[in-house]
């Protein structure tokens, strides 16, 4: 094993690999808060990817209900058990804003538990059977519930769920690519983007077993193992749509409820992508605690309770809620770029505009103004302009009814 | 005493720094690689028993099958291989099966290893997530080599520069032989799923478009990874390695194989020619000596990749003579 550093977890950890980070890293921010679980991700997914034979069980791309839902059935629950009781204990007292935003990790990941209970393989990890898979939407829209409540009030919800969207998180410390025994699993330098080799797998399924999002999946079919390939042809701008620009994949160009921003993590303040996660940190990885460094992050469900937020999102959780409910005047404009374009923005620009609302939220202050928003493509041309109130078009008296 | 004495004054520190550098290999033999253990000295050291590979005239059946090819096997001596968990490269796994029988046999023309090992159940299916094949694989170091404790040549999948041969029997193969287009398809497994995939042309399902996509989006098929591919016309893949992880298909396949689940126990026959074009193949001389190792797959205890029941030596092969030399 070597030490690599795990910025969501704030420290160095063990991994079979040197630290080598791709150029730019594909990422994506979900909003949980504005999701309506319409599963059109889902089917724009399946159907350009997984309609095939030997696929009917594969959903690249899912939206299960938390806590109760899970695609493979309770994913999350069995691979926290394997870790281990004290797998959220976090030192938040000391933060770095590059190296610990969130603070340390005090447990073990997939890898170091693997390591110290001398299982002679990379990561913790169990196979799912074919019935776990079967039902990708089980525990659909069901509540937990405290019966004796009448009604729910922010900040946490009694009666509760959240849509979870789930992809392939193209980590930077992946465990599929860790497991693989034949290295048939590689992450592009170009854009972090993991995929298996087709012609080197050999169907073991030791990616499936130690990837702890489980979204490697075996096609009986081939005998070998597929993924979500991120759809790179789109990102790599092959699609004549954007006429050579980097493209945002299926999954994120169908979202109805606008809740998915996609680009790529990298230094520059000014990537909305970038802004989201690492300086406004109101957007935080799934489960740090796995060890990964998964690439797609969530702004956490406001009325969820912190204590199960806090074990699937870290510690930051109270910051990021804060921080969405009472957003800031930058805050507001970057998530008004959501689902503007399906061209990757690799940059934004905020114009002043003037003030068009006052209010007091949960005891602050909130202002808002109606600035607009630019987004830039990777050569510098602006592809999308916006502003933070939707426009209100009012069609002419004549036209009323007409369709 | 005195004598002695005065051999360790003369020679101590040659001594020492024997004991010293000795130490020194263990220390790196011991740190190989990440996930990987050093090999002990035994090891390298070939087994004693020789399996002798009796000359036989075997009157080729017009079908390849182990009844039809048994009799042959009847005069030759075999010889017990031991077999244990694999246990230096990750991940590490096996141990269910702790040994195996192997006789073989030539003609002048095929060489014919049969192996034989008890295994409860037969596992002869990976469509199944949770399923996992039986298989067994013979290994043979590329080239005419000689194997001795000096000249360390790795009895675990080869090493670098010293590149070996396999021949991996897999028991889903063979059913697939069987079965219409020879690839047991997601029915033979899930019959009464539903699935899009009509290929009757008469019937009204019938979307010739869908069916005419499953060889482009089924990714083994199209990068023509030979596991994926239908109408292998084998039960057994010939392939290379130069140490763990590097096992690669070879381009032009040569070996195949036969089989019967009796009692709870397997009876692999692999075959191939003695001799054959592909400068990645090992080549067999009658009256010639060649080394062999093995492991084997127990499906029902997941074993799949490095997690697998192995023999730890090199077994030496002796070639009889044909009858005319």
């Amino acid at each position: 094993m070597t030490l690599v550093h795990n910025w969501h977890l704030g420290r160095r950890m063990e991994y079979p690999y040197f630290e080598s980070r791709p150029k730019r890293q594909f990422a994506a921010v979900f909003n949980i808060n504005r999701c309506i679980a319409c599963q059109t991700c889902t089917m724009a997914c399946k159907s350009a990817w997984t309609y095939n034979k030997g696929q009917e069980f594969m959903w690249w791309n899912n939206v299960e209900t938390k806590p109760y839902g899970g695609y493979p059935q309770s994913w999350d629950v069995k691979t926290l058990r394997l870790i281990d009781s004290d797998n959220n204990v976090w030192y938040t007292d000391d933060k770095d804003e590059k190296l610990s935003p969130y603070g340390v990790y005090e447990g073990d990941t997939i890898f170091e538990t693997a390591a110290r209970k001398n299982l002679n393989q990379w990561a913790v990890g169990y196979v799912p059977e074919d019935k776990e898979w079967r039902a990708p939407n089980f525990g659909e829209d069901v509540a937990v519930s405290k019966k004796q409540d009448e009604f729910s009030t922010l900040p946490e919800h009694s009666r509760w769920f959240f849509y979870l969207q789930r992809l392939c998180n193209h980590c930077t410390y992946p465990g599929c690519l860790a497991a693989c025994p034949r290295k048939a699993i590689y992450k592009r330098k170009e854009d972090g983007i993991v995929l298996i080799d087709q012609k080197r797998c050999r169907g073991y399924r030791k990616c499936v077993e130690q990837c702890p999002y489980k979204k490697p999946m075996y096609r009986g079919l081939t005998r070998i193992s597929e993924k979500c390939i991120a759809c790179y042809p789109r990102i790599e701008g092959k699609d004549p749509l954007t006429e050579g620009r980097p493209m945002e994949t299926r999954c994120m160009a169908a979202c109805v409820g606008q809740i998915r921003l996609q680009g790529f993590l990298d230094d520059n303040p000014k990537n909305p992508v970038t802004w989201l996660i690492r300086h406004a940190k109101v957007a935080l990885p799934l489960y740090p605690q796995f060890g990964t460094e998964p690439n797609i992050y969530y702004i956490p469900p406001r009325w969820a309770p912190r204590s199960y937020l806090k074990q699937m999102f870290g510690p930051g959780v109270d910051e990021a809620i804060d921080k969405f409910m009472v957003p800031s005047r930058e805050l507001l404009a970057v998530m008004s770029l959501f689902r503007m374009t399906q061209s990757i923005i690799f940059e934004y620009a905020i114009e002043q505009g003037p003030k068009v609302f006052e209010t007091v939220i949960h005891g602050k202050k909130f202002e808002m103004f109606n600035d607009t928003v630019i987004g830039y493509g990777e050569d510098g041309k602006e592809i999308v302009r916006t502003t933070v109130e939707e426009p209100i078009h009012v069609r002419d008296p004549k036209h009323y009814n007409s369709i | 005493m005195k004598r002695s004495y005065k051999l360790v004054k003369r020679f101590g520190l040659a001594l020492l720094s024997c004991a010293l550098l000795s130490s020194a290999t263990a220390v790196y033999a011991e740190e190989t690689a990440p996930g990987v253990k050093g090999m002990s000295e035994e090891e390298f050291t070939p087994a004693k028993e020789v399996l002798t590979v009796k000359y036989v005239d075997v009157k080729k059946p017009y079908h390849m099958d182990v009844d039809s090819l048994k009799g042959s096997f009847q005069d030759a001596t075999g010889i017990t291989v031991p077999l244990q968990m694999q246990d230096k490269a990750f991940p590490n796994g096996g141990g269910s099966i702790q040994g195996a029988e192997v006789k073989a046999i030539h003609d002048g023309i095929t060489i014919y290893f049969q192996i034989t090992w008890n295994d409860p159940t037969r596992n002869a299916q990976a469509i199944a997530i949770q399923e996992y094949r039986d298989a067994v694989a013979l290994m043979f170091p590329l080239g005419a080599v000689e194997i001795t404790p000096a000249e360390h040549f790795s009895p675990r999948m080869g090493d670098r520069e010293k590149p070996v041969n396999l021949w991996h029997w897999k028991s889903d193969w063979e059913a697939d032989l069987l079965v219409k287009g020879e690839l047991e398809d997601v029915e033979e497994r899930y019959p009464n799923m539903h699935d899009d995939f009509n290929t009757n042309p008469y019937s009204p399902y019938y979307h010739r478009d869908l069916i005419t996509s499953i060889a482009v989006l089924s990714g083994g098929r199209a990068a023509d990874n030979l596991i994926s591919r239908p109408g292998r016309g084998r039960t057994v893949e010939d392939l290379n390695a130069e140490g763990f992880g590097t096992l690669t298909t070879q381009e032009h396949q040569d070996v195949n194989g036969c089989s019967k689940f009796e009692d709870g126990a397997w009876t692999v026959i692999i075959y191939r020619s003695l001799i054959t074009q592909d400068p990645h193949d090992v080549q067999f001389v009658p009256g010639g000596k060649t080394f062999f190792n093995m492991a084997v797959w127990n499906g029902a205890e997941q074993d799949r990749n490095g997690q697998k029941n192995i023999s730890t030596q090199w077994h030496p092969a002796v070639l009889e003579k044909v009858a005319w030399q």
